[in-house]
């Protein structure tokens, strides 16, 4: 008998679910909110998550959660309202099934058994076998063979040119001295100056200068994108919410909502500020007050920035000369360690970190402060 | 190769068959069709739009049903077989790009 979680908002759905799955010989546990579903699945671990959509709950930003706590933790939806683009952007999110209206125990039963032998999509680049095979499809299976063998060479040196390139590390000097931020808006790289009050954003073939801004009544001191807003904080710990237009036209102004910034990123969902005199991270709401959900010790030396690369948080020691990676479960533990050799010799201290989606960049400022600042491409990571 | 993840497809049937649209899962996706497991029964012949994301890039082919079953837990499962030359052909790219980054 699995142990099956059961989050629904309104009680009576979590009534009927919990006695169908019970029927199905499940034993379920329902729960109304998120953190009672996230306590009773690290407490009983249950073999899968059945979630309700709608009546005010909203199973993408749950699944979301859920999957993110229990990666391997199969999550089943059942839509109060059947609607299939709803449907296909749930499963985008990772939920394994998703069960339409009017719920039987027919189709909970073949859907979560279906989350319970979760499995990937099977792709192959050739069509299925005709039939009936002629001799044309003999002749042009040997010729496929031939080619395939001279492909297996040609995809074996791509590897090999793919491999060197993955290893090499880039380096450039930049035409600013004080860097204080580093973030990736999905085209280009956005470089924050405090001493100029600017950004610049650089193309990340070459790093010419694309767009420069200054910021007169503010010194920025990092920087963060979403899919739609770019988010930066300033010296006196404003956060500014801002169009990704050429004008970073400001939206929203949060005064003193993130102090002693080192760093801020955007996981999705929340934002994350890393405070590097209290040397905390905060976990903020994104609504009208940034409200911080969450505060978690930071356990390195000097904080100097911080990055979400799909997955899990990243900060940079400066003193350490290391990536640290957060988990977002239980940040305060660092998980991995990523030296950065590029800073061992000392002439340059690490000032902002962000990450292009397979290779972390570092930004860093000569260490008497006179010399340009240097920008570095890492090499990729094993992941 | 299997995919970390099972493809979430959006099913749009002709208007002529006044049909609800669906969803499914591809279980098997290659060049000339694919294999569908969805909670809409669906009959040999019948003909439908598939639209999924694969390697980031967004599909929307025509496909025909060539055998319809269903699976050991009771739902229905469909071997669809692509309609669309110019989108079989886009398809068969975006595969090999899938295919060899992998």
């Amino acid at each position: 008998m699995a142990a099956i979680g059961l989050l629904a908002k309104e009680a009576a759905d979590r009534e009927l679910l919990g006695l169908m799955l019970g029927e199905l010989g499940h034993r379920a546990e329902g729960a109304g909110r998120l953190e009672e579903a996230l306590e009773f699945a690290r407490e009983r671990k249950p073999r899968a998550f059945l979630l309700v959509d709608g009546g005010g709950a909203d199973a993408e930003s749950l699944t979301r959660e859920l999957i993110r706590a229990f990666p391997l933790m199969p999550v089943v939806v059942a839509l109060k309202t059947r609607d299939a683009s709803r449907a296909v952007a749930l499963m985008r999110v990772g939920a394994a099934e998703v069960v339409a209206p009017p719920w039987t125990p027919e189709d909970l039963k073949s859907s979560v058994s279906k989350g319970l032998r979760f499995q990937g999509t099977a792709l192959t680049a050739a069509s299925a076998a005709p039939a009936s095979r002629s001799p044309v499809w003999y002749a042009l299976a040997v010729g496929l063979f031939l080619a395939s063998g001279l492909g297996v060479a040609s995809l074996q040196r791509a590897e090999r040119d793919r491999a060197a390139a993955a290893a090499r590390v880039d380096r450039w000097e930049l035409p600013v001295r004080h860097p204080a931020g580093l973030a990736f808006d999905g085209k280009s790289l956005w470089l924050v100056e405090w001493f100029t009050q600017s950004f610049y954003a650089l193309s990340p073939s070459d790093t010419s200068v694309q767009l420069v801004r200054h910021l007169t009544a503010e010194t920025p001191v990092a920087a963060a994108f979403t899919a739609e807003a770019m988010w930066t904080v300033s010296a006196d710990g404003s956060v500014m919410r801002r169009m990704r237009d050429d004008k970073m036209t400001p939206l929203s102004r949060y005064p003193k909502a993130a102090p002693n910034s080192a760093g801020l990123a955007f996981d999705g969902l929340y934002l994350w500020t890393l405070d590097a005199r209290a040397k905390v991270l905060r976990k903020h709401l994104v609504d009208r007050e940034l409200t911080v959900i969450s505060t978690h010790r930071w356990r390195g030396v000097k904080p100097a920035g911080l990055v979400f690369d799909g997955r899990t948080l990243w900060s940079l020691d400066a003193a350490d000369r290391r990536l640290l990676r957060h988990s977002l479960e239980r940040p305060e533990d660092v998980i991995e360690g990523v030296p950065l050799p590029e800073y061992a010799e000392g002439a340059y201290i690490p000032t902002g970190v962000s990450w292009d989606g397979s290779r972390f960049w570092t930004v860093g400022e000569a260490k008497d402060g006179r010399g340009p600042a240097r920008l570095v491409r890492h090499k990729e990571e094993e992941r | 190769m299997r995919a970390p993840f099972l493809v979430p497809a959006l099913l749009r049937f002709p208007g002529s068959s006044a049909r609800q649209d669906s969803w499914g899962r591809l279980l098997k996706i290659t060049a000339g069709g694919a294999q569908l497991s969805t909670a809409a029964p669906l009959a040999k012949g019948e003909t439908v739009q598939v639209l999924f994301e694969l390697g980031g890039e967004k599909l929307r082919i025509p496909a025909r049903v060539t055998h319809a079953s269903r699976d050991d837990d009771g739902q229905p499962l469909a071997d669809l077989a692509w309609s669309d030359m110019v989108e079989r052909r886009r398809l068969a790219r975006v595969l090999l790009e899938v295919l060899a980054k992998s």
